[in-house]
């Protein structure tokens, strides 16, 4: 069939419409607005639900809101799975991040009023809290997904993380020449750099971007009170650029460190959330 | 004497390349400097870091030069010698030479070959890595699937397995010992302070797994809780309780959680404190219109103090007697309380008249009152709730004297309460105590005749001595009949002829006139009605009893509701005081309703009010804080 081409020129501009817009804009703000009706609703229904003597887990009002609750957390859940497969159109994997993103918001009013406000040293506050955690890991993905690709894409300038590798390697190597006409004392200077996994360091230096064991700056600082021959100024010169090169690798480990490290506390804590709800909902029976 | 060298490295695509060389010495050195025989640009190695030496071609002597030494066969040493027959393998910082004998057996001279290879990277970054690992955070922390198991599984083990297992080792035991047991934390909040030594023991009141708490549980402690009402009445009052409500019971019965368990109002795990004071609702959700389902029941409809509340009903004497015959009646209206005793409280409360007058004169009020107050005839009980009957020789007494004389500084009184003791005191009275003796009657001496006539002394003095019996006899009958000591209080049943069987309305003291519901005077002892100074002694008994303007015993001086009403109105009416249901009534009442339950600090708080009650000091440290408190 014939498209006029005013019409095919829309359904592009459409088109183009969907592909570039983000999770959280997805569908003009379709979940959001969900969002919004969910918590007028539940916000309201709490208030003019009257329960003796004061809101709790175990009224019907509260047994509704803890049944919607888990089944929102398992079908959260289920974006793992989901996003294995992915397809287009109305269930696109976009459209299921956006309701994943805002049904998940709307779990910390649906279930906070499930709680009735009544937390405790127990393991419906563990999961509660738990719950609590996921989310706010959520939104700390979601903000540094908004925020660090920007500054990553800055660092790396217009390197990959294998030139930002070997531009350490060739540097290396150099070092290396350099420094053999160097007594050993001296040469142990080098090798402390070169013998330094440009990976290593512990998991708070790779999201803090210190590394006060880095063997570069060591040796540059000691060299900096060293001699002046020749041999030693171009090992000085080296690692200098070595060092500057670290800093970009470091920087760019940092900020993918940021960006991944919320994944770590979302997805186990999920998996500890759904194994306290299971207790949760276990005991509530047990101890009827 | 020749070493046969040779150098193996690879190239970028891992080919390997060997250059072979032969040096011709007897003595080789080996080091970082270029100008040695063997040249391993290696930083680990010194400049001149070893001389090897061969004598006979087979036999190579390997010597450190300088400090750092090598490794032979994986062995640190300064110094080997090793026969190249027998081979070995030297390392040297990140080289490895290998020491073996060449070209044996080929018609030639053999010659000691060393084949060097670089083993180690000259630097870390040079390895080789796997990049989506290398910039990933793998390594840093456990997987994702490994933290989400281990998480799983612990909070599993915590929270579902050892609270099972705590329940399933106690099952059948009366009480688990002190401490802490793992389903304590499924508790889903403190119990109410009354429970609270219970938070430890489960089991207690959830004695089977997945079963709702029973009614059982409670009263194998609380065992004499009164129902309400028998069970089908209650539901009867309860009426249609709508959709909505039939299908979350059916719900609930479906589960097993049948209708009408204490936990239903007595909800537990709702925080620290008192159980929380049962909201009016609670009774009025029944009692507000229960004549149209109870359509037999003689209580009137009540769903808030102070707009739907039937008047008091209290239980007067409608006739006099032994025993009274009681009858509940209206308030409202004229009510009279016959209980058998003439008293005129107007009289007694004026603050000018004779009466007033007397009780100064007899200093009975020690108050510096005016004239009489309530509190000296009407005592409290000691639970202060209460008064205690009137005692006549306590509270009457001193102004209505029943003495006959004075016996050397005694006063001789009649029985009060003893109406044929009273009629035989008087008669023994009258026989006992001649008239006194006139001067002029003479001793023992012989007197003369015509003493004896009219209007002398003799005659009058032994006449009277001879009608004395019958004095007594009237004096009884005075002392039964109007203006006597007992008929302006009593009334007198008078005997027949020829009897002397007086007898005396029994009175009977009504102390509490409304069983059902209950009144605490002592909350009462200081009034201040809205609109009103605030009052307390009698003042405040006269703002709700109209003793100073009722003239007659039997008239009944209760408050009726409108009078209760100034200050108290139902809950959430705005009035100065509101009173829920429960502020007066008790839900598990037996025959004759108690003092309905209060929270305790409610409870601590109003005693402590009352010890305090007119203490300005308290000397003892310890009495001290707990009067503060």
């Amino acid at each position: 069939m014939a498209r006029t081409p005013r019409r095919a020129a829309a359904q592009d501009e459409r088109q183009r419409d969907t592909l570039h817009t983000g999770f959280l804009a997805y569908a003009n703000f379709r979940w959001l607005k969900i969002l919004a009706v969910i918590c007028v609703v539940a916000i309201a229904s709490y208030l003019l639900i009257d329960i003796t003597p004061r809101h709790n887990g175990g009224s019907w009002y509260g047994y509704t809101l803890g049944t919607v609750g888990a089944l929102l957390i398992l079908w959260l859940t289920m974006l793992g799975v989901r996003k294995r497969a992915m397809t287009a159109g109305g269930w696109s994997l976009k459209a299921w991040v956006s309701a994943h993103v805002y049904l998940g918001l709307s779990l910390i009013v649906i279930a906070t009023l499930h709680t009735g406000f009544q937390l405790g040293w127990n393991v419906h506050t563990l999961a509660w809290t738990l719950m609590m955690l996921v989310i706010a890991s959520g939104i700390w993905g979601i903000s540094v997904y908004a925020t660090l690709p920007a500054a990553l894409s800055n660092n790396r300038d217009e390197r990959t993380q294998a030139q930002m590798l070997d531009d350490i390697r060739s540097l290396d190597r150099q070092i290396h020449e350099a420094a053999q006409p160097l007594p050993p004392e001296e040469a142990a200077i080098a090798i402390a750099s070169l013998d330094q996994d440009p990976f290593a360091g512990s998991l708070w230096a790779r999201l803090s971007g210190r590394y006060p064991k880095c063997a570069t700056a060591a040796a540059l600082a000691q060299l900096r009170y060293g001699g002046d021959d020749a041999a030693m100024e171009k090992l000085s010169g080296l690692l200098n650029r070595k060092n500057a090169a670290l800093g970009r690798l470091r920087r760019h480990l940092k900020l993918k460190a940021l960006l991944e490290i919320w994944l770590y506390v979302h997805v186990p804590l999920t998996f500890a959330l759904i194994a306290a709800l299971s207790a949760h909902i276990i005991s509530v029976f047990f101890y009827w | 004497m020749t070493f046969l060298i040779r150098r193996i490295s690879t190239t970028a695509d891992g080919r390997e390349i060997v250059r072979t060389a032969n040096i011709a010495k007897a003595q080789l050195t080996l080091g970082r400097d270029a100008a040695n025989d063997i040249h391993l640009p290696d930083l680990a190695l010194d400049p001149q870091h070893a001389v090897l030496t061969s004598n006979d071609g087979r036999h190579v002597l390997v010597r450190a030069s300088g400090g750092l030494r090598f490794g032979l066969n994986g062995q640190s040493v300064s110094e080997a010698n090793i026969d190249a027959g027998d081979g070995a393998e030297l390392r040297f910082g990140g080289h490895r030479i290998t020491v073996a004998l060449d070209g044996e057996g080929e018609g030639q001279a053999p010659a000691i070959a060393l084949t060097i290879l670089r083993t180690d990277e000259l630097s870390h970054s040079a390895l080789d890595r796997d990049e989506a690992d290398a910039f990933s955070m793998r390594g840093l922390l456990p997987g994702r699937r490994v933290s989400a198991w281990a998480f799983a599984l612990l909070v599993f083990a915590a929270f579902l397995i050892a609270p099972i297992w705590a329940y399933t080792s106690y099952r059948g035991v009366e009480e688990r010992p002190q401490g802490y047991h793992a389903d304590m934390s499924w508790t889903s909040g403190p119990l109410s302070s009354a429970h609270a030594d219970l938070s430890g023991d489960c089991q207690s009141c959830h004695t089977r797994a997945f079963e709702p708490v029973t009614d059982n549980a409670c009263k194998s402690c609380h065992e004499d809780v009164h129902d309400h009402a028998p069970v089908a009445r209650q539901l009867l009052a309860r009426g249609d309780p709508g959709a909505w409500r039939a299908s979350l019971i059916r719900i609930g019965e479906m589960f097993g959680r049948a209708q009408g368990r204490c936990v239903d109002c007595h909800t537990e795990h709702e925080g620290a404190g008192p159980m929380p004071a049962t909201a009016q609702q609670f009774c009025s959700d029944c009692h507000g219109d229960m004549n149209q389902r109870l359509t037999d029941t003689p209580l009137g409809n009540a769903a808030d103090f102070g707009t739907l509340h039937p008047q008091f009903r209290p239980l007067v004497q409608t006739l006099p007697g032994d025993p009274a015959s009681m009858r509940r009646v209206n308030l409202a209206g004229n009510v009279t309380d016959q209980n058998g005793l003439k008293f005129p409280h107007n009289l007694h409360m004026q603050p000018d008249g004779g009466v007033a007058r007397m009780a100064r004169n007899l200093r009975i009020n020690t108050g510096g009152g005016q004239g009489m107050e309530c509190a000296n005839c009407h005592r409290p009980t000691a639970d202060r709730t209460r008064f205690e009957p009137v005692d006549m020789e306590r509270d009457c007494q001193s102004c209505h004297s029943l003495t006959i004389e004075n016996v050397g500084g005694i006063n001789r009184t009649l029985r009060h309460g003893q109406p044929d003791q009273v009629v035989a005191d008087l008669y023994a009275f009258y026989r006992s105590t001649p008239p006194d003796r006139p001067m002029n009657l003479g001793g023992m001496a012989r007197r003369r005749p015509g003493q004896f006539a009219e209007g002398q002394v003799y005659n009058i003095y032994f006449r009277e001595t001879a009608r004395r019996p019958s004095r007594a006899e009237d004096a009884v009958r005075a002392v039964f009949s109007r203006g006597g000591a007992c008929y302006d209080c009593h009334t007198i049943y008078a005997p027949g002829a020829g009897s002397n069987r007086w007898r005396v309305q029994k009175v009977h003291q009504t102390s509490r006139y409304m069983l059902h519901g209950w009144f605490d005077h002592a909350d009462h002892l200081r009034m201040a009605v809205p609109g009103q100074a605030s009052r307390t002694g009698s003042p405040a008994c006269l703002s709700c009893h109209n003793a100073d303007r009722t003239a007659t015993a039997s008239q009944l001086m209760l408050p009726d509701i409108a009078s209760c009403r100034r200050c108290h109105g139902g809950e959430n009416s705005g009035k100065a005081v509101e009173s829920p249901c429960a502020s007066c009534h008790e839900y598990h009442q037996g025959p004759r309703a108690g003092a309905p339950w209060q929270p305790s600090d409610e409870r601590h708080r109003r005693d402590n009010d009352r010890r305090r009650e007119g203490v300005t000091s308290v000397t003892d440290a310890i009495l001290r804080r707990l009067y503060a408190g």
